[in-house]
């Protein structure tokens, strides 16, 4: 599709109820490729560029979903063991001062009567967990698709937190960065990746990284 | 899925919420001779429920869940109505239809569960009020009994539509009055029950939930019978006491006052021959096993 | 189910499940001379469908039918006749929940009875494809062509195509599952065509070899889990109660909304390469542009055709998809137009409305002709349309006879 430019995805608080990345123009990345504030790129720039944001964070956060969550197969099982070394990986190489958290999102129902944001995420208000923990990166992996949009879209309306996402399937255009066709073998490079930059990032170096995203303009892309 | 499946990664299960790790080690899923008498000790079928404190649906809902054979392999259809907001907390897959069409999603899901698991143990119930029931879904209700689609149909009797504010219903009495039906309802209380008889349920009951030993055992026998004979219908008379006047502590009573003998829920039980004879062939298997386990008991 | 290691393995009736792309574009085709409703018969006996039911409306009647003799010979696993369309979509909509690929055929009334169900299956994401065979809605009562009830169709959140021949409409029945079932869209698909027009009239369609078939439907590649007990999170709805939730705000449910349109425009990056683009164009630098959908571009084909003989050039848009829309391939195709012409089969000229709010300078569409309830169109109305508009005098078609 021919776009002049694409919609800038980055973090929020953007709007009342922020557009749908995807009505904006914004296209999804092919197979090896992935995509950073909604600009498609090879894939190896958004594993570099994922570590950086999980380094410069104060508290970054990963929420796995149901899918990695429960041993319903083999893979699961698996997956859920490279998430656990990436979130382990990153709490060696955080840097002082950074407090990495591992929450679930163990279903996708409305909770009742109340959420307990400390130990939870759900889809339909992930914003209570990210304003109590105050997380300003976060990483979701092993979500179906349609309630991981749901999370993504909610949380850039409302908070100020990077979101990226570990998608099995095609990706997100609601995340500022997202992977496609995620593996046991992505979930460990990237973890690679984390422990490479370790002593790189300087510790906060995030909020100064999304504050020179709001200074650019948030170009194309015609809402059809 | 098998009760096997229903596990948390290991790396993960420290970090799931207290009622998840509960769902997984007190559940009781495929725990044989499961029932109403789980109530209470084990709620990983129910979470709490945002219904009317004292609401006679929010106890069938946790008999009814107690009882169901297999949860682990159970996919239920509701309908919208007090029961919908139930569903959310509800620990297994659920359907929301739209109003009415219950019945024909339910259908649906049968037909895929069969083609794709074939062999397989895949229940499908519906739950549903009695307006959803009897009103707006007749058509598909009766319908799924006209084809004989194997699975079982539960209607919640309030005998309105209580989560709208208390509009007459089929199922209302005759003479009684509510929103709609300002000079009372003008035709009697529709005989479902019979109707579902003369449409091709194999099993109908028509109690109220007033005893959970007793919801236990039509739950049970309900879903074995739809599982290999034909379509199985349970109407269960779970009062609005909001809509009646009452309040919570009433509900039961006014349960145990509308079965008493004579009364429009006593007890009533229809059976065909063949669900009969598949009943008395369960317990005799149920029998042979209790004996032969105390045998060797006995023996050790 | 990986569908990938599926590939190349033949199912029960001895078909080879095949690439999709290898099936739609270097299979041998095979040229056979069939009605529209045949046409259904011989997609859906490639398309590895689970479950289609039935209800009789015409003109879709014996393509229901037929497909019923297809569930008989075994290339469909299960097939019924539902009790009304309401009913035929609900039974639909549970089959698809539970995982089958899931097809069904309706028209007009039949459309309209069955109208609460697509929001539902699309907020959903229930990938069921549907054809509908457009015919006259009540009242009067008319079992002829008319594509009003496409135009309700159109914010269903489903995704709607509308093929204009028999090819067209072979090829896109096969194509729409493929498209509808992509876990970045997993929409459900109206496939339409004008009823009888094509329908019951023959014509040569190349079709794809009967001994390969679609890759089978794999409910786990899907956005939203599957409601069969063999997924997490057990504890799920495909419809939680939101707006009965505390600390929850609304966003969360025009969020879903915004998700479903979503999921129409990611369908273009999968639609385009299948279909060959959303629109079709033909001499769009010419100054007069005929552009619609379905049989009225057949019989625009035919008026541009009478024009040229009279020395007058003309091209020609046809639109392929009405959602996703095609907005910017119809600005790109009609800014040299100084005239738009809309011919349309329906009373409300829904399609020049739909033009007006695309192209810049919308004084350029001229809608029309209009005909409705079944009235043909003959391409010389349409001449006539384009004439009169121009200034040129010209006798009504209409008055031959007096």
């Amino acid at each position: 599709m021919n776009q002049p430019g694409h919609y800038m995805v980055r973090p929020g608080p953007e709007a009342f109820l922020p557009p749908a990345a995807a009505s904006m123009g914004n296209a999804l990345p092919d197979p090896g490729q992935a995509h950073i504030n909604g600009r498609i790129v090879p894939e190896e720039e958004a594993f570099q560029e994922a570590a950086r944001m999980f380094l410069g964070g104060t508290v970054p956060t990963i929420f796995p979903g149901p899918l990695v969550l429960w041993a319903w197969n083999e893979k699961a099982k698996k997956k859920a063991t490279a998430i656990k070394f990436l979130y382990d990986t990153l709490k060696e190489c955080a840097p002082a001062g950074a407090k990495p958290m591992l929450i679930p999102m163990p279903d996708y129902r409305p909770k009742y009567p109340k959420i307990n944001p400390e130990v939870e995420i759900n889809p339909n208000h992930p914003n209570l967990t990210i304003w109590h923990n105050k997380i300003d990166v976060c990483m979701f992996v092993g979500v179906h698709c349609h309630q991981a949009n749901l999370s993504l879209k909610i949380i850039r309306g409302g908070t100020n937190c990077y979101t990226i996402a570990m998608c099995a399937q095609a990706g997100h255009e609601d995340a500022c960065l997202s992977f496609r066709d995620a593996s046991v073998e992505k979930i460990m490079y990237l973890a690679e990746w984390v422990k490479k930059l370790k002593g790189t990032v300087p510790f906060g170096a995030l909020k100064k990284h999304v504050a020179a995203l709001q200074t650019q303009d948030r170009a194309g892309g015609v809402r059809s | 899925m098998s009760k096997e499946k229903i596990q948390i990664c290991e790396e993960f299960f420290d970090i799931m919420p207290p009622e998840y790790q509960a769902l997984v080690t007190n559940a009781t899923w495929g725990k044989e001779g499961r029932g109403w008498k789980d109530v209470g000790v084990n709620k990983e079928l129910i979470e709490q429920h945002s219904l009317c404190a004292g609401c006679p649906e929010s106890m069938a809902f946790r008999y009814i869940l107690a009882s169901l054979p297999n949860p682990e392999d159970t996919v239920m259809v509701g309908s919208t109505g007090c029961t919908s907001l139930v569903f959310p907390h509800v620990g297994i897959h659920n359907i929301h239809s739209l109003f009415g069409n219950q019945n024909a999603v339910a259908s649906g899901l049968k037909r895929a569960l069969t083609l794709r698991f074939p062999g397989k143990v895949k229940d499908v119930v519906v739950l549903a009020g009695d307006g959803a029931t009897v009103d707006i879904g007749l058509d598909y209700t009766l319908q799924s009994w006209f084809r004989q689609e194997k699975f079982t149909t539960i209607c919640f009797d309030n005998e309105l539509y209580a989560n709208t504010g208390g509009q007459e219903s089929g199922l209302m009495q005759k003479g009684f009055v509510a929103k709609m039906a300002p000079m009372g309802k003008q035709f009697d209380k529709v005989r479902l029950p019979e109707i579902a008889r003369e449409s091709g349920c194999v099993y109908v009951v028509n109690c109220t939930v007033s005893k959970p030993s007793l919801i236990e055992k039509v739950v049970k026998n309900a879903v074995l019978i739809a599982r290999e004979i034909g379509p199985t219908y349970l109407q269960l008379y779970t009062p609005c006491i909001l809509e009646i006047g009452k309040n919570s502590m009433e509900g039961l009573q006014e349960m145990r006052d509308a079965e008493k003998p004579g009364e429009r829920f006593a007890y009533k039980e229809y059976i065909s021959d063949q669900a009969k004879a598949f009943l008395a062939d369960v317990a005799e298997k149920e029998k042979a096993k209790k004996a032969s386990a105390k045998e060797a008991l006995a023996q050790a | 189910m990986d569908s990938h290691s599926i590939i190349g393995t033949k199912n029960k009736k001895g078909q080879v499940y095949t690439d999709p792309n290898h099936l739609f574009f270097e299979a041998p085709r095979i040229p056979s001379f069939f009605t529209g409703s045949e046409v259904i018969k011989e997609a859906i006996r490639r398309a590895s469908v689970d479950l289609m039911v039935a209800y009789p409306i015409t003109p879709q009647s014996e393509a229901a039918a037929l497909i019923g003799e297809l569930y008989a010979e075994g290339y469909v696993t299960d097939y019924m006749r539902g009790e009304n369309e309401f009913g035929v979509m609900s039974e639909c909509a549970g089959g698809s929940f539970g995982g089958a690929r899931v097809f069904t055929t309706t028209a007009g009334p039949g459309t309209m009875r069955a109208m609460e169900n697509f929001p539902m299956w699309s907020g959903a994401r229930l990938p069921i494809e549907m054809i509908v065979t457009c015919r006259g809605i009540n009242s009067p009562l008319s079992i002829q062509p008319d594509t009003l009830e496409m135009y309700f169709l159109l914010e269903t959140g489903m995704l709607v195509w509308h093929a204009e021949t028999a090819q067209d409409f072979y090829d896109w029945i096969l194509m729409g599952f493929m498209v509808a079932e992509q876990p970045d869209v997993h929409l459900p698909i109206a496939i339409c065509c004008d009823g009888f027009f094509v329908t019951h009239t023959k014509d040569v369609v190349n079709l794809t070899p009967v001994d390969m078939c679609l890759p089978p439907y794999d409910p786990y590649r899907s956005p939203v889990p599957c409601m069969d007990m063999e997924c997490p999170p057990v504890r799920m709805m495909r419809d939680p109660f939101i707006m009965k939730s505390n600390y929850i705000s609304y966003a969360t449910h025009a969020s879903w909304q915004q998700e479903v349109r979503a999921a129409i425009e990611r369908s273009r990056k999968h639609t385009i390469p299948l279909l060959g683009g959303l629109i079709e164009t033909e001499n769009v630098d010419a100054e007069i542009l005929i552009v619609s959908s379905g049989t009225a571009v057949s019989q625009g084909r035919e008026a541009i055709r009478l024009l040229a003989d009279e020395g007058l050039r003309v091209g020609l848009v046809k639109i392929k998809s009405l959602r996703p829309w095609p907005y910017h391939e119809i600005r790109e195709a009609t800014k040299h137009a100084k005239h738009i012409f809309v011919p349309e089969f329906n009373v409300a000229g829904w399609m020049a409305r739909e033009l007006k709010a695309t192209v810049p300078d919308s004084d350029r569409v001229v809608a029309g002709p209009q005909v409705a309830g079944g009235m043909t169109m003959p391409p010389e109305v349409i001449v006539e349309h384009i004439q009169r508009t121009l200034g040129k005098s010209v006798a009504t078609l209409a008055a031959r006879g007096s």
